[in-house]
């Protein structure tokens, strides 16, 4: 597959980049980024390349260009945080997929920082300080990095995420989060320290909270859908889980055909609910009732089958 | 099996129960509860002054050098700077500081200041060390002076006091995941243990999100230095501060995830000092709005 390159303006405005970019691949990310490089590395990662606009007068805008296997790995990275600004950098006013949960958002800018979802390309373009000509280039660079660029569809997996599940559940769309390592679910929501669902970078993961609003009082619940390379390990990775997680509930524990009643469970933060769908597992955590958690739980059986999945 | 290894969970955390799995979790490390001789001191200083940084974040020395005194004075409760510095670190020390160079980087203004406080009190200039990064660097130091930036950590909820040491125990991916729960023995190791003097927390320009780099957005002027002797009794009070402005930030509870358990391990399996806020004595002077305590 031919790759474009980006062919990044050697100056803009005040500022000026070096010929070539650092390259950085997993091998020597650490060196370059510490513990962070382990975001990166949790999905799947090609290299990065890393371009440092310098000025005499300014501090230095950074461009890092994180190139991933998939569109969906790009995507999985601008997810982990919805907030700022959103940035459309076509001409015409931003479309909105009604297939889209994320507004078909690409970019997001706030502060000197822009984030980029392009393709399979994620970037990150940051201002080190923030003044009006600054975010004018950071805008410019963040233009020409998407422009002529292919535009994927946000990944397949979170068509499973209802908008609305009955009367009361809303999806918080600003926090839906799309991964495939126990390191990025627990920036969304601890479960343990250890990888107690055998997630890795064959599996796929969308997790995003639902909300009930009673007047002024708001109750959360946390959804978590993942989908495995084949039912046996979606099978293996609910045992880890429950032995895990819920030690106390052993008896009946292993059987093969584990019945409805069995998966839902009163723990101390609410309800918890989950089965599995052949290579695909869903969990419900903090429901306020068994209810609600079956009610989620079928939710999402219909949404698989209404999407073919 | 006595020694077989429990997983921390969500559900400890619920339960209060996270101190106890960490010291079964931790069983039989050989530093647990109580070793540590003399419990240090848990009053924790707080000093802001609004004028440290201008719009620009450019550092004011002079009001950063103001707030240091300020800090030290009050920590060791002598009349003055000198006397201050000099009831902490002898002329005879050889000096370690140890500043955080990623993700939210120490100030170096705030390094120069206290160099400049030592050399006032006779330390000579050549046994004032940098000494960040590796164990062979504070073996050849008899007193450290800890200055870590403020600042969230996305694989140890915090990363600013416990955290930084990690490089000491000369295998810092040794310490992820569950494991980040044994930073606190790292203090612990021969070439570290006892020498600390000071933890001086650089608070000026904190970042209250995991990362795990620095978004801009989630770094504001708090414009303080944060002190004391106790790590965990300041780790404490900074984890406070952060979980204050992520609440403050969203109108709503923004929990760090994961969360840091490094810090009540440091208290409860390491030893270190107190993580029980009610345990600490904060001592607040100066600019007080959003103070976050």
């Amino acid at each position: 597959m031919k790759v474009r390159k980006l062919n990044l303006p050697k100056t803009i405005g005040v500022w000026t980049r070096p010929d070539a970019p650092r390259v950085i691949d997993s091998g020597n990310i650490f060196e370059y980024m510490n513990g962070a490089g382990e975001l990166y590395l949790a999905y799947r990662f090609k290299h990065l390349e890393v371009y440092e606009y310098k000025a005499d007068d300014e501090t230095s805008i950074l461009v890092e260009l994180y190139y991933m296997e998939t569109s969906d790995d790009a995507f999985g990275l601008l997810s982990l945080d919805w907030g700022g600004e959103r940035v459309s950098f076509s001409d015409s006013p931003a479309k909105t997929s009604n297939q889209s949960l994320t507004s078909s958002t690409r970019a997001l800018y706030g502060a000197g920082l822009l984030r980029v979802w392009s393709d399979n390309l994620y970037c990150r373009v940051m201002a080190f300080r923030e003044t009006p000509a600054s975010k004018q280039a950071v805008l410019t660079l963040g233009k020409t990095i998407a422009a002529n660029r292919k535009s994927p569809p946000e990944p397949e997996l979170l068509k499973i995420l209802p908008i609305d599940i009955g009367m009361d559940w809303k999806l918080r769309n600003d926090r839906i989060g799309y991964f495939r390592s126990h390191l990025v679910l627990n920036s969304l929501y601890y479960l343990s320290h250890q990888n107690i669902l055998n997630l890795d970078l064959s599996t796929e993961a969308v997790a995003a909270p639902y909300d009930s609003m009673d007047g002024k009082d708001r109750t959360r619940v946390q959804f978590l859908f993942v989908r495995y390379a084949d039912s046996r390990q979606a099978q293996q990775a609910l045992d880890h889980f429950h032995k895990t997680y819920l030690p106390e509930q052993k008896k009946n524990f292993g059987t093969s055909s584990m019945t409805e009643s069995q998966s839902y469970f009163k723990i101390e933060d609410g309800w918890l609910g989950y089965k599995v769908y052949g290579p695909c597992v869903a969990l419900v955590f903090e429901c306020p009732d068994e209810n609600s958690a079956r009610m989620i739980i079928e939710q999402i059986q219909f949404n698989l089958l209404r999407t073919g999945g | 099996m006595p020694n077989k290894r429990r997983l921390i969970t969500r559900r400890d955390f619920i339960r209060g129960t996270i101190g106890a799995t960490l010291g079964t979790s931790m069983f039989g490390v050989r530093w647990a509860v109580g070793s540590e001789k003399s419990a240090p001191s848990s009053l924790v200083t707080v000093v802001r002054d609004k004028d440290v940084m201008n719009a620009g974040l450019d550092v004011d020395f002079k009001v950063l050098q103001k707030i240091l005194d300020q800090s030290i004075v009050q920590l060791t409760g002598r009349k003055n700077s000198k006397e201050a510095w000099s009831k902490i670190i002898t002329p005879d020390d050889t000096v370690g500081l140890v500043s955080t160079g990623h993700l939210n980087p120490t100030h170096d203004e705030l390094v120069y200041a206290v160099k400049i406080a030592l050399m006032d009190i006779g330390v000579p200039k050549n046994r004032i060390k940098m000494a960040q990064g590796s164990s062979r660097k504070v073996k050849r130091c008899t007193a450290l002076i800890s200055l870590p930036a403020l600042k969230a950590h996305w694989l140890t909820g915090i990363g600013t006091v416990l955290k930084n040491y990690i490089m000491y125990s000369g295998s810092p991916s040794a310490y992820h995941d569950q494991n980040s729960a044994k930073l606190g023995e790292i203090w612990h190791l021969p070439h570290v243990k006892g020498k600390t003097k000071l933890i001086l927390v650089d608070a000026l320009y904190p970042l209250c999100d995991k990362g795990p780099q620095a978004d801009p957005r989630y770094k504001w002027p708090y414009s303080g230095l944060i002190a004391g002797t106790d790590p965990v009794a300041v780790e404490t009070v900074c984890l406070r501060i952060i979980e204050e402005k992520r609440r403050a930030l969203r109108g709503e509870p923004w929990p760090l995830s994961p969360p840091p358990i490094c810090v009540e391990a440091a208290d409860k399996v390491y030893g270190l000092g107190t993580s029980r806020m009610e345990k600490i004595k904060i001592a607040h002077f100066g600019w007080k709005q959003d103070l976050l305590l």
